[in-house]
């Protein structure tokens, strides 16, 4: 993708003003996505991307700089902006490339590129079939699948010359169920690190299925009570609460400004003791894993909380020097158009021992939630809230009815403490989590949860 | 001729030999420079520039679309195929079309910018000043969050085998953003603030004052707590009714409507919302975000009422959707990306002012809640059946004195439900550098949930 010795040269012209360190992401990345509305095939589009980023550091201040020129004047230009920005002081020392590697790499079976259009409308078709069948009430289904070959290139003045291919693919079933005056939706949305071979494990029809169960099972449900109740939220998207009451405030991103509410508390208990929590980006071809991170360090499982006990923080290149330690491999970013910073992977609440029936049984009155929607929580604060997309109303340990438009709201710090029982099945589920580099794939996990109370926002 | 002028046209040529006729490039071109500091330091810098560009195009009238960011020998190539790939599996019932000029366009009233003249150095002397204000002004701020100042400028140019040339500026004159963002402390208590505005003049913009506001934001809210659970009535802020109208912008494409998306399908002409709301849709806006004389269709843009004194006049239509409707395009056709098929959305979309101020509509309510923030639009916010139940803040109001705040409650509700129940529409219109924009509204009840609520 790049010539060495081009690399060397812009990052010297980066580094020339004084930058203690110089960095060129590269990538080229090819995507494909279908959409099929109406159990019709909408729209097919075909995308490449292509463009490089140069960050250059100076102390804890960094410079980038991006372009979709990608040839050797088009990088010079951009390392020349960004040494401008730097007066003053001595040039960088030459660069020589050490670490010259390629990241561990699964066999990709089926690539996307590779992989005719038409059969992946097949997969839609079946699925939207799938989803109508379930009932009349089903007025709508609109499906979709996307996927992407990216390929990158990233070298730094440390020697790291590394590339990288990372291939997604995710799959997308919506359904709304009317009965004339409402609607409600219900959507399912597998994804992996993988070709096309996500369909050997995901069947379509069952994610069309699912789908319009759950717009069908809403729009037969009541309102649910609001006030403060104990839940016990399920496996899977479930693990979107860790995600955003904890995970996000786990990052070096609020963690080295002292914006976090956990800044300061490493070997602290900041969980009930049931609460082991992870960020694995190792698992191979799930939908959060990385080879290496877009900073080229190669990807880690962090134990974030052991027993309640604050183990690690995630941690960037740059959130490392802010807080003085070593980057975790966390360096994540959406594409070149973004500096990279520290992000989640593969972030879960391991399984512990509780027992699901049980769990439920002794809750007394309260909600469970079954499917939750996404969320999104203020770092400084801790305070959160997400959205429960199938919820069941449970009164004396029984589920009594369906609820719908509950959200689940609180403080980070507060709900961990809060969680009293953990079950013994962990499963994950993807997401797109957004921040200040992006977009990027994440899985979520955990096994059913119990929280003893925590306000529930309904009508 | 320029290099794209160039590639453009070998582009056209190349589509039409491969069957691909007619064909349409769609070009962006965009160029931001920020700067950010935290804590009185320079901590980023960027920098981008963005070229982008898609191609649409019919195979037996069938469309399809591709695009790229390479523009290298491959690159033409690489968009034919991929039009032709995906136009062979197109089966909506009814097709895109892409049409040649229209009869005629709009003037634009033209803008005023400076934001070119302002150098990366007077960039990082206002992030400084912002921050320095917001400390001066209560020494409650505790930490700066960061301060941000952002130019940007763009281009997009539509060009297709029917005889259609057109460019515009995204958006007008470029804008020049700028804003802060706080922690306040005061004992066991912390709470976040900010302040940003947008401006095509620079000296309209005052790093003092957006800092003062910003640190006014962030302890106004020190120490507070929930209300109870139970329906109110409340004043929406500007940017809480702004934050909402963006998120249920959908109900009003006739896109969504036509696909069931939306539950106004068919309901032109009915009562959609109290009497005193009127929402317009004015791509004419001088100095407006999404300003524009053409849509993405190539069609003049033109201002109309969505909603005129509480009856639903239109919807908002491109080319396609009016076709299947037998009416005119309302030149709201939009692309959300260079290289995928066009859609529909708003242009400078906004609540028409009342006549009386915020503090009015706030003194009238005599006991209730001001909503001041909300958050959890992504999650908490279903546009298809208009429910949401999102976090939120603000202050209770005592006899129509602004008093406590409030924090960790939630407001449920439903948007179109929402629309009927609005008492008045007050007289603060404010877009701060966003096409959506609104007033403050008084709204009869909303349902809340706090967390001092007693579990029955």
């Amino acid at each position: 993708m790049l010539d060495q010795n081009v690399a060397a040269e812009v990052l010297s012209c980066a580094t020339r003003t004084g930058g203690d360190f110089a960095e060129i992401f590269l990538e080229d990345r090819r995507s494909q996505s279908l959409s099929m509305r109406a159990s019709r095939i909408e729209a097919v589009s075909t995308s490449r991307m292509h463009g490089a980023g140069i960050r250059v550091f100076d102390g804890t201040r960094a410079i980038y700089v991006h372009t979709n020129d990608t040839s050797r004047e088009g990088l010079m230009d951009c390392a020349a902006q960004a040494a401008a920005a730097i007066r003053g002081r001595e040039p960088g020392k030459p660069v020589g490339f050490s670490r010259w590697t390629a990241a561990r790499e699964e066999e990709i079976r089926l690539l996307p590129t590779d992989t005719p259009a038409a059969r992946k409308a097949e997969k839609l078709r079946a699925a939207d079939a799938a989803a109508r069948s379930v009932s009349d009430e089903i007025v709508q289904v609109t499906c979709g699948f996307a996927d992407s070959v990216q390929d990158v290139l990233i070298c730094n003045t440390e020697g790291v010359f590394v590339t990288d291919r990372r291939v997604y693919s995710r799959f997308r079933v919506s359904a709304v169920a009317s009965d004339g005056h409402e609607n409600q939706s219900g959507t399912v949305s597998p994804g992996a690190g993988v070709g096309f071979e996500l369909f050997d494990t995901v069947d379509p029809e069952d994610c069309g299925r699912m789908a319009a169960t759950r717009a069908r099972t809403m729009l037969h449900a009541d309102n649910c009570p609001a006030g403060v109740y104990p839940v016990v939220i399920d496996g899977g998207f479930g693990g979107v609460i860790f995600h955003e009451a904890c995970g996000h405030s786990l990052e070096a991103t609020s963690v080295a400004y002292g914006l976090s509410e956990f800044s300061g508390k490493l070997g602290q208990q900041i969980a009930a003791e049931c609460v082991t929590a992870v960020d694995d980006g190792t698992i191979p071809g799930e939908w959060g894993s990385t080879h290496i991170d877009d900073e080229g360090m190669p990807t880690t499982r962090l134990v974030l909380i052991r027993n309640g006990i604050l183990e690690n923080y995630m941690i960037d290149k740059l959130g490392g020097r802010r807080m003085n330690m070593a980057p975790t491999g966390s360096g994540r970013r959406e594409s070149y158009q973004w500096a990279p910073t520290s992000r989640m992977r593969n972030t879960y609440i391991a399984a512990g021992h509780d027992d699901e029936a049980a769990m439920i049984a002794t809750m007394g009155t309260g909600l469970y939630a079954k499917s939750m929607g996404g969320g999104s929580v203020n770092p400084a604060t801790g305070e959160f809230n997400f959205a429960v997309e199938e919820g069941y109303w449970v009164e004396n340990g029984v589920i009594v009815r369906p609820v719908r438009g509950a959200s689940l709201i609180g403080k980070g710090g507060e709900i961990l403490r809060k969680i009293d029982r953990v079950g013994g099945n962990m499963s994950m589920a993807q997401g797109m989590c957004g921040s200040s580099s992006g977009s990027i794939p994440v899985n979520v996990g955990q096994p059913m949860i119990r929280v003893s109370s925590i306000t529930v926002g309904g009508k | 001729m320029s290099q794209m002028d160039l590639f453009i046209q070998k582009l056209l040529a190349a589509a039409k030999a491969a069957g691909v006729d007619p064909a349409e490039v769609c070009y962006v071109e965009s160029s931001s420079f920020s700067v950010e500091a935290m804590e009185g330091k320079i901590e980023q810098y960027e920098v981008s520039s963005a070229r982008r560009l898609g191609l649409r195009g019919a195979v037996e009238g069938r469309m399809g679309y591709a695009s790229t960011e390479a523009f290298d020998d491959g690159a033409i190539a690489m968009l034919v195929s991929g039009v032709k790939d995906s136009a062979a599996l197109a089966e909506a019932e009814e097709q895109e079309e892409i049409y040649g000029m229209d009869d005629a366009y709009p003037e634009l009233t033209p803008v005023e910018s400076d934001i070119d003249g302002v150098s990366p150095e007077d960039k990082i002397a206002m992030c400084l000043r912002m921050e320095e204000a917001a400390k001066a002004f209560d020494a409650r701020i505790s930490k700066s969050q960061g301060a941000f100042v952002g130019t940007s400028r763009g281009l997009m140019r539509l060009v297709n085998s029917k005889g259609l040339d057109l460019t515009a500026e995204t958006p007008q004159g470029g804008i020049l953003s700028a804003g802060v963002f706080l922690v306040a402390k005061d004992g066991d208590s912390t709470t976040t603030g900010g302040h940003f505005e947008a401006t095509r003049r620079v000296g309209d913009f005052d790093p003092v004052a957006v800092g003062q506001a910003a640190a006014e934001e962030a302890v106004s809210q020190l120490h507070a707590r929930p209300v109870e659970s139970g329906v109110y009535k409340a004043v929406l802020r500007w940017d809480v009714m702004q934050a909402m109208l963006a998120t249920f912008s959908g109900v009003f494409s006739a896109e969504n409507a036509q696909k069931k998306l939306s539950l106004l399908a068919g309901r032109e002409g009915e009562t959609i919302a109290a009497p005193c709301v009127t929402l317009i849709d004015d791509p004419l806006l001088p100095g407006g975000m999404a300003t524009a004389a053409f849509d993405a269709d190539g069609a003049a843009c033109r201002t109309k009422a969505v909603i005129l004194d509480g009856v639903l006049e239109t919807l908002l239509h491109n080319r396609k959707t009016a076709k299947k409707q037998g009416v005119e395009t309302t030149g709201n056709a939009s692309r959300t990306g260079v290289g995928g098929p066009v859609r529909v959305a708003p242009t400078n979309l906004f609540l028409q002012p009342g006549t009386r101020s915020a503090a009015d509509l706030i003194r009238d309510m005599d006991d209730g809640l001001l909503i001041t923030d909300i958050s959890g639009l992504h999650a908490g916010a279903n546009p298809i059946s208009g429910d949401f139940s999102l976090i939120a803040r603000g202050f209770l109001v005592v006899n129509g004195e602004i008093g406590r705040p409030v924090e960790q409650i939630t407001v449920a509700g439903n948007f179109y439900q929402l629309l009927k129940e609005i008492r008045e529409v007050g007289s603060d219109l404010i877009f701060q550098g966003r096409s959506i924009g609104s007033p403050s509204v008084a709204v009869e009840a909303i349902s809340v949930s706090g967390a001092d609520s007693v579990q029955p």
